[in-house]
């Protein structure tokens, strides 16, 4: 049977563009022929089971910030009604989070035979880049994007720069290179160091032998996400070659935004060149533990739930692992929700929302917390460092309040290490 | 009626109502609130622009928009989830579009008196999560259950799943508030009170303002029954070699007097054929099945658990195949996100082509089930034939009656419509196989629609031969509720309502 629904083959012809040429009008006239098909595939459903699932959408309740408008307005493109100028403020509205592709009936009933997965985060992501492409860009985004190709790392904090990009673990005479490589994040690197001096003795508790890269550059997704696509490229081919100047074989992420960088973007950007493993940390250490080569001996008397991270549970179907190990860990309360029900949980850090619409940003991320509080827990732990920021910031309003934990942090507790680093 | 430019001046009062950040008027505001599931000439899309999109949080805000749009005589098109299958919620006229998504909040949950009062932009389901704490459930179950609003059921006269169990929308609204037409806010309900089932106080309003597609105002709230959760659901999917079979299973099914019975449905040769065309999800089938029969059951324990071994005493007693626990749980577990499933269908020469999915909906009495779906049939198939833009995904008859699921059938017949290829040609087409299907209904007394609606055309004009006399009085209470026809004119043939 012929696919109808993959983003580039045209299966079926139409009656054709209202633009043509080249300018901004030939990157639309092409846009437009590369998505229509796929957006036909919502738009001839119509039937919006995405909506209420979306973290966004929940709280903004405007019919634009749908992936039903998401891909409508693409039809309304070819049919000449709607220009990028028109829609590009839609598409600033979605955090990437991936709920809608999992609740799409296309996705639900065509993919386990054909593997088909309805691409709303690719087709915000490329919309983003059109805008960027036809000069419509968002201030922030823009600034943000200036800075992090400024310092090689996103601006997380004041003072960002390739100087102190190692400053987190300066005391812990990790190598430089190797056939592993961990790479830290911005956010790890930068603001919760602890998040990543934890993961870095835990891995070595567990005899992983690993290095750090000669110069560490953010990953590009971010950019990326934000419409820039050659600049998240440059980002990209600085990090390549890097793993490949000192021998890297496989990279370990802490950070879910930087293993969809590396198993989305970079294999798009590289192709059949690109043969870096990446793995990410909860399935490692998951592994680690089943194969007793770490053990969790001290307890951590706490009652706690877990926050499945967006781009583990919803993008990439990691949501065992976290669990795995949080079992593991002596003497822990731990209260569930299923991952299921998490679709339409979300902190609000990803797809940007909190540098180019941080009130909706914050609302997300206190309703997730609003929800945790229902549990009565004393601890929300995450999986994602992005998300653990937002999360502290409202987790601190609740009565009690909730403290945010990154899973590593829990598992170097129990591992009786004592890791330091600012944890906030 | 004339349209009425809408000015920038009303534009700033509504404004001043709502805040700016609530009113649109931006294109893409416009062009994504113009369409429903329903057909739709996309080939026509600037057609059904409102002038203007409001996003009210309040009763009192949707009240002073209609004032200051009855004032003005500007039309007014309520919104809510824009799932519906006809087109109650597109623009005819342009106008005011009050999109109520931001009207969600739960009000009152009183589980004493077992009810629960919303606003009308929340979800069922959204509001099921929050009830399940609580042991109850709102059980309006719509195959658009994930998405479709409590406001737009009660606009639309909404239909449920597990209706003859536990009622349709009209059956669980207890009572309403709504804004009239000239911007005032009632109180509907059986008599006066807001919790109360069963009043013989004055006429019995609650209904008129269920299913008028928007046409007699908005409902601004509305208290709705809450029901223990079930302890136990029962699905059995039956097998038949043929559509005599299958006919006569489903209506001994539908006789047997379970009252925990939920819903009888039967799918047509033409609905299995397609699902074992084109259907990523079908599970193979003997190619001897032809028909299937679906049942399901509700309730607590003690009367599901005896109920079901009748419904497998008779299910197999009449000739079915009884299909085995995975096909039953899980079809039955996915009824929601099987009505959208078709994105393809295929041409008379068998390509495959991206293909929209539209249901003709109709009421018919089980007798003339077996007669409605030849002709049907027969007349998709004309248009499959001329047009090569069309395909028939098949049939399925579904009970119908709350609590009383024995008689009468909600009837579909599912087309795919290319509808890249629409254009005058093709959607006059499509409007005039609407008319015929729809004349088929009314010539076996029947009604041209059990849920979705006759407002648009090919089902709008016949409501006036449908209702009879009825319609006169349509119009009269139309005309006295709305004197300057501004709510959501181009409906349902009431604009003949002010025709002199």
């Amino acid at each position: 049977m012929t696919d109808v629904r993959g983003s580039g083959e045209r299966t079926a012809t139409n009656d054709g563009l209202q633009t043509n040429g080249h300018g901004p009008e030939g990157i639309t006239e092409e846009f437009v022929a590369e998505w229509r098909d796929s957006a036909y595939g919502c738009f001839s459903s119509g039937h919006k089971f995405c909506r209420e699932v979306c973290p966004v959408m929940q709280v903004t309740r405007n019919e634009n910030h749908t992936p039903t408008a998401f891909h409508a307005n693409i039809v309304a493109m070819e049919k000449g009604h709607l220009s990028v100028e028109d829609v590009a403020d839609d598409y600033i509205h979605c955090v990437q989070c991936g709920a809608c592709e999992l609740r799409c009936p296309n996705t639900l009933f065509t993919g386990d035979f054909y593997r088909h997965r309805t691409r709303t985060v690719d087709v915000v992501k490329a919309m983003r880049a059109l805008a960027v492409d036809s000069g419509v860009e968002q201030p922030n985004w823009k600034r943000w994007v200036e800075a992090t190709m400024q310092a090689s790392n996103e601006p997380v904090v004041d003072g960002v720069s390739q100087e102190t990009v190692r400053d987190w673990a300066e005391d812990l005479d990790i190598p430089t290179g190797g056939d592993t490589i961990l790479f830290v994040d911005c956010e790890a690197a930068f603001y919760r160091t602890s998040v990543a001096r934890a993961s870095a003795l835990v891995l070595r508790q567990a005899g992983v032998k690993f290095g750090l890269m000669q110069e560490q550059w953010c990953c590009g997704g971010p950019a990326a996400e934000m419409g820039y696509i050659e600049h998240a490229r440059t980002l990209a081919e600085h990090n390549l070659a890097d793993w490949r100047a000192v021998g890297a074989a496989r990279i370990i992420t802490l950070d879910p935004h930087d293993y969809i960088s590396f198993t989305v973007d970079y294999p798009s950007y590289f192709g059949d060149d690109y043969d870096i493993e990446i793995v990410h940390i909860t399935e490692l250490i998951a592994e680690l533990l089943h194969e007793g080569k770490l053990t969790l001996t001290q307890p951590v008397d706490r009652i706690v739930t877990y926050h499945d991270a967006c781009r583990l549970n919803k993008r990439k179907g990691i949501y065992k692992s976290p669990r795995e190990i949080l079992r593991a860990i002596p003497s822990l309360t731990f209260k569930d929700v299923d991952h299921v029900t998490q679709w339409s949980y979300c902190s609000g850090a990803g797809g940007g929302m909190r540098i180019e619409r941080p009130e909706i940003a914050e609302e997300i991320a206190r309703r997730r917390m609003e929800k945790a509080a229902e549990l009565g827990i004393d601890t929300l732990v995450s999986a994602c460092v992005w998300s653990e920021r937002p999360l502290s910031e409202r987790g601190a309003e609740q009565d009690p309040a909730i403290e945010v934990r990154d899973l590593m942090e829990l598992v170097a507790d129990a591992a009786g290490l004592d890791y330091g680093g600012v944890q906030r | 009626m004339s349209v009425v430019a809408l000015s920038d001046s009303v534009a700033d009062e509504l404004r001043s109502i709502l805040g700016s950040d609530y009113v649109l008027t931006n294109k893409s505001s416009l062009y994504n609130r113009a369409r429903v599931p329903a057909p739709f000439p996309v080939h026509r899309w600037n057609e059904h622009i409102a002038d203007i999109v409001v996003l009210p949080e309040t009763a009192e805000q949707v009240s002073e928009i209609v004032k200051l749009a009855n004032t003005h005589k500007i039309p007014v098109v309520p919104r809510a989830g824009g799932t519906g299958l006809a087109d109650g919620a597109v623009p005819m006229t342009g106008g005011i579009l009050v999109d109520i998504k931001r009207m969600n909040k739960i009000l009152d949950i009183d589980l004493v008196d077992r009810t629960v009062t919303v606003q009308p932009g929340i979800n069922m389901l959204k509001l099921n999560e929050e009830l399940r704490r609580y042991g109850v459930i709102y059980p309006d179950d719509p195959a658009s259950y994930p998405c479709s609003l409590v406001g737009g059921r009660i606009g639309t006269g909404g239909w449920s799943l597990i209706g003859a169990r536990y009622g349709h929308t009209r059956d669980l609204v207890i009572s309403m508030q709504v804004c009239l037409p000239t911007g005032e806010l009632i109180e509907v309900g059986d008599g006066g009170g807001r919790k109360i089932r069963k009043s013989s106080t004055g006429f019995q309003l609650k209904q008129l303002f269920m299913g008028h597609q928007g046409s007699l105002g908005i409902t601004t709230e509305a208290t709705l029954e809450l029901v223990s959760r079930p302890e136990a659901e029962f699905a059995a999917f039956f097998g038949y070699p043929d559509y005599e079979t299958a006919y006569s299973s489903t209506g001994a099914l539908a006789k047997s007097g379970l009252a925990s019975l939920a819903g009888v449905v039967l799918f047509d040769e033409w609905k299995v054929d397609y699902l074992r065309r084109d259907d990523e999800a079908y599970i193979p089938q003997p190619p001897e099945l032809r028909c299937v029969v679906a049942v399901a059951a509700y309730g607590s324990l003690a009367e599901t658990k005896p109920a079901s071994q009748v419904i497998m005493a008779i299910g197999k007693e009449t000739g079915g195949n009884y299909l085995g626990d995975e096909v039953s749980q899980g079809d039955w577990a996915a009824r929601h996100d099987r009505y959208a499933t078709p994105l393809h269908g295929r041409t008379p020469e068998g390509q495959v082509v991206p293909m929209s999915w539209h249901c003709e909906d109709a009421a018919i009495t089980y007798s003339a089930l077996p007669m409605v779906r030849e002709e049907w049939h027969a007349i998709a198939k004309r248009y499959i034939d001329d047009y090569g833009v069309f395909d028939d995904w098949g049939m399925f008859a579904y009970t119908n009656g709350a609590h009383k699921p024995w008689a009468d059938y909600l009837v579909e017949i599912d087309i795919g419509i290319w509808e890249q290829r629409l254009d005058d040609t093709v959607w006059d087409a499509w409007v005039q196989c609407k008319r015929e299907i729809t004349e088929v209904s009314l010539k076996y007394g029947g009604s041209i629609t059990a849920c979705h609606g006759s407002t648009r055309e090919g089902d709008a004009e016949f409501v006036p031969r449908e209702m009879g006399g009825g319609f006169d009085v349509m119009k009269k209470i139309k005309r006295v509720l709305d004197p300057n026809n501004i709510m959501n004119p181009g409906k349902n043939r009431l604009d003949e309502a002010y025709e002199d």
